[in-house]
């Protein structure tokens, strides 16, 4: 049977570029995808992801392994894991291969455990592109940005995106961690507490620092921090949007403040999943629908939401 | 389309055009595996669980990974049987394979009414009775482990099927499973699906609490396999091959040999689950694999090797 379909998703070849440690537990990875892959993620929207079969990457030396990890790393592999990414680079001129993506991880577990050892030249089977990005509104002047922690590759994808896709856009970056340690980004110290995260920086993104303990920046949450901001800088609810990735808590807040000042607003949420591909229906969302509520799929139907319709999960 | 005559099997009066069938719960609708794959080549489909009602499923987390394997407390999260038929069922009639639907319930009457109504459509080639979800407080398993109550709800089911071949999927977590596959049996069951996953737990010991949602779940992949191959030969050597009643085999099984393990041991088709998670197209890859044992082999049908285990 011909499916008529248009695949639009599929499993393809990524070989490593390099794989580089910013900072404790914090890496990059550079992967080039194969003609397939590169195909697959021509248009791909920031906030779509993947999944990466780690189970044939060996443990790196035990020194290497941070030592609260060193008992549960032993667990082997059997699943995929999911990553979104932190930027796609989609090279015209170039036939073939021509798609580069970075991810931001950190190390907490087996798999990323395993991730540390990929060198340069590896190669890795990726599931992808999957689930549904961020939507760019028609006409919008300004985004707000908010990540927090480990949230923030997705969100700096999308900024990249609005870059370069979107110039007339005004593009503003709030971001959270718990302390200075934790940000996953490459760090330059500036002013008294000043922060810069150069990932931002680059691309002429103003970016607003909060940390849980005050070690940077802003003294708390970051969405107190967007708040603040709001409150002393009106905006157009009508051309402007917030997008945001992060902890569910941190979500859910800015899902607050967004419906406060009468501003749409656009978060992705994570799950544990298996498949990545509507199958094993694990990574369900609670979304309300009518007087009730049923579950959605994280791997389909997100992992991007608009932030009204989700029920978060607070503790 | 590529067929391989060598791998057409007979299952309970369907002719399958391989033995390979996707394992409920584990291939949606079919409509995501039809990216990955041709899926006229499987033997047939099975879809996930259909209920009366619509049923939401267990809150997260529903998953966890353990050593070469995985728990699962999904909780039979389906649409019900008026959206199945409404939106699914036009789907699955464009699908060039077999369809299994299978059948879940709270109770014996909840699960006529679902085959009673689905055994009119031409959509529908035959029925999985699903007597062994352990991750739902009423039904499932509860049916699943007495083989008085899988006589009743057998035969009940039985009854409403009209011409199409009743399924009935056991449970591994009884004492004796040869038991409950001859209740079945005894009942009319057409064939024997198994195993369903082994009821187990993982326990975050920080917080000291399960890490699933549901605290237990249904241990699946290839930590299961070798006791799922010892079920099925057991089933086969005392209960369905004297009574010509052909075994749906599954648990664990990721690769050709892991599928042939299964045939050799008595099973008729493999099911394939928890692998297509990590490879959607495992399936493919295990068709294509029988195919080339069989020519290595100078087999010239697949079912010459169904319980030839010395």
């Amino acid at each position: 049977m011909e499916n008529e379909k248009a695949v639009n998703k599929g499993i393809f070849e990524a070989e490593v570029l390099s794989n580089q440690q910013i900072r404790q537990c914090y890496y990059r990875l550079n992967l080039q995808f194969d003609a397939k892959g590169s195909r697959l993620f021509e248009n791909v929207a920031p906030g779509q992801f993947s999944e990466l079969d780690l189970s044939n990457v060996s443990l790196p030396e035990t020194s290497m392994i941070p030592i609260h990890l060193r008992d549960t790393s032993a667990k082997q592999i059997l699943l995929r894991r999911p990553f979104s990414f932190s930027d796609i680079v989609v090279s015209p001129l170039t036939e073939g291969c021509c798609v580069k993506a970075e991810i931001l991880y950190c190390v907490l577990g087996p798999a990323t455990v395993r991730m540390m050892s990929l060198k340069c030249d590896d190669r890795i089977s990726v599931l992808g592109p999957l689930g549904k990005g961020f939507m760019v509104p028609d006409g919008l002047k300004q985004a707000i940005l908010v990540a927090g922690g480990m949230g923030s590759p997705p969100v700096l994808h999308l900024a990249n995106h609005l870059k370069q896709h979107h110039p007339d856009c005004e593009v503003i970056a709030f971001v959270g961690a718990k302390s200075i340690e934790s940000f996953p980004f490459t760090v330059r110290i500036g002013n008294a507490k000043n922060l810069v995260l150069e990932e931002f920086e680059r691309i002429g993104i103003p970016s607003h620092i909060a940390t849980d303990d005050g070690s940077a920046g802003y003294h708390g949450f970051v969405t107190d921090n967007v708040r603040h901001w709001l409150e002393n800088n009106p905006v157009d609810p009508a051309s402007s949007a917030v997008f945001a990735c992060g902890p569910e808590p941190m979500l859910a807040g800015t899902a607050r403040v967004a419906k406060d000042f009468n501003l749409p607003c656009q978060v992705s949420m994570e799950r544990m999943m298996a498949c990545g591909i509507g199958l094993c229906q694990s990574c369900a969302v609670e979304v309300k629908k009518n007087s009730d509520t049923e579950y959605q799929l994280c791997c389909k139907n997100g992992p991007v939401f608009n932030a009204e319709d989700v029920v978060f999960e607070e503790e | 389309m590529e067929q391989n005559s060598n791998l057409k099997v007979d299952f309970a009066g369907l002719t399958l055009a391989s033995p390979v069938i996707t394992a409920s719960g584990t291939c949606g609708y079919a409509d995501e595996l039809a990216e990955f794959m041709d899926v006229s080549r499987l033997g047939a489909i099975t879809t996930k669980s259909i209920s009366l009602e619509p049923r939401k499923g267990n809150p997260t987390p529903r998953i966890v990974e353990t050593n070469s394997g995985m728990l699962n407390a999904i909780g039979l999260a389906n649409m019900g049987l008026q959206r199945f038929q409404d939106e699914i069922i036009p789907v699955l009639q464009s699908l060039d394979t077999k369809i299994f639907v299978n059948l879940a319930g709270k109770t014996i009457d909840e699960y006529v009414k679902v085959a009673q109504t689905l055994a009119h459509s031409d959509a529908i080639d035959g029925f999985e009775l699903n007597i062994s979800c352990p991750n739902v407080k009423k039904g499932g398993i509860t049916f699943g482990t007495d083989p008085k109550l899988i006589k009743e709800i057998t035969s009940a089911v039985k009854d409403v099927c009209l011409s199409k071949p009743l399924m009935v999927k056991l449970t591994p977590t009884v004492t004796d499973i040869s038991m409950t596959a001859a209740a079945a049996v005894e009942a009319g069951a057409d064939a024997l699906s198994l195993v369903n996953t082994f009821t187990a737990m993982v326990i975050d010991v920080q917080k000291r609490k399960p890490v699933l949602a549901n605290r237990t779940g249904g241990l699946s992949g290839p930590a299961i396999k070798p006791i799922a191959v010892y079920l099925v030969n057991k089933v086969y050597n005392e209960v369905a091959r004297d009574a010509g009643i052909p075994i749906l085999g599954m648990g664990g099984i990721r690769t050709v040999s892991d599928a042939l393990e299964f045939i050799i041991a008595g099973a008729t088709a493999v099911g394939i689950g928890t692998a297509t998670f990590v490879y959607p197209d495992t399936t493919k890859n295990i068709i294509d694999g029988l195919a080339t044992y069989c020519k290595n082999e100078g087999i010239s049908n697949i079912t010459e090797l169904i319980g030839c285990l010395e």
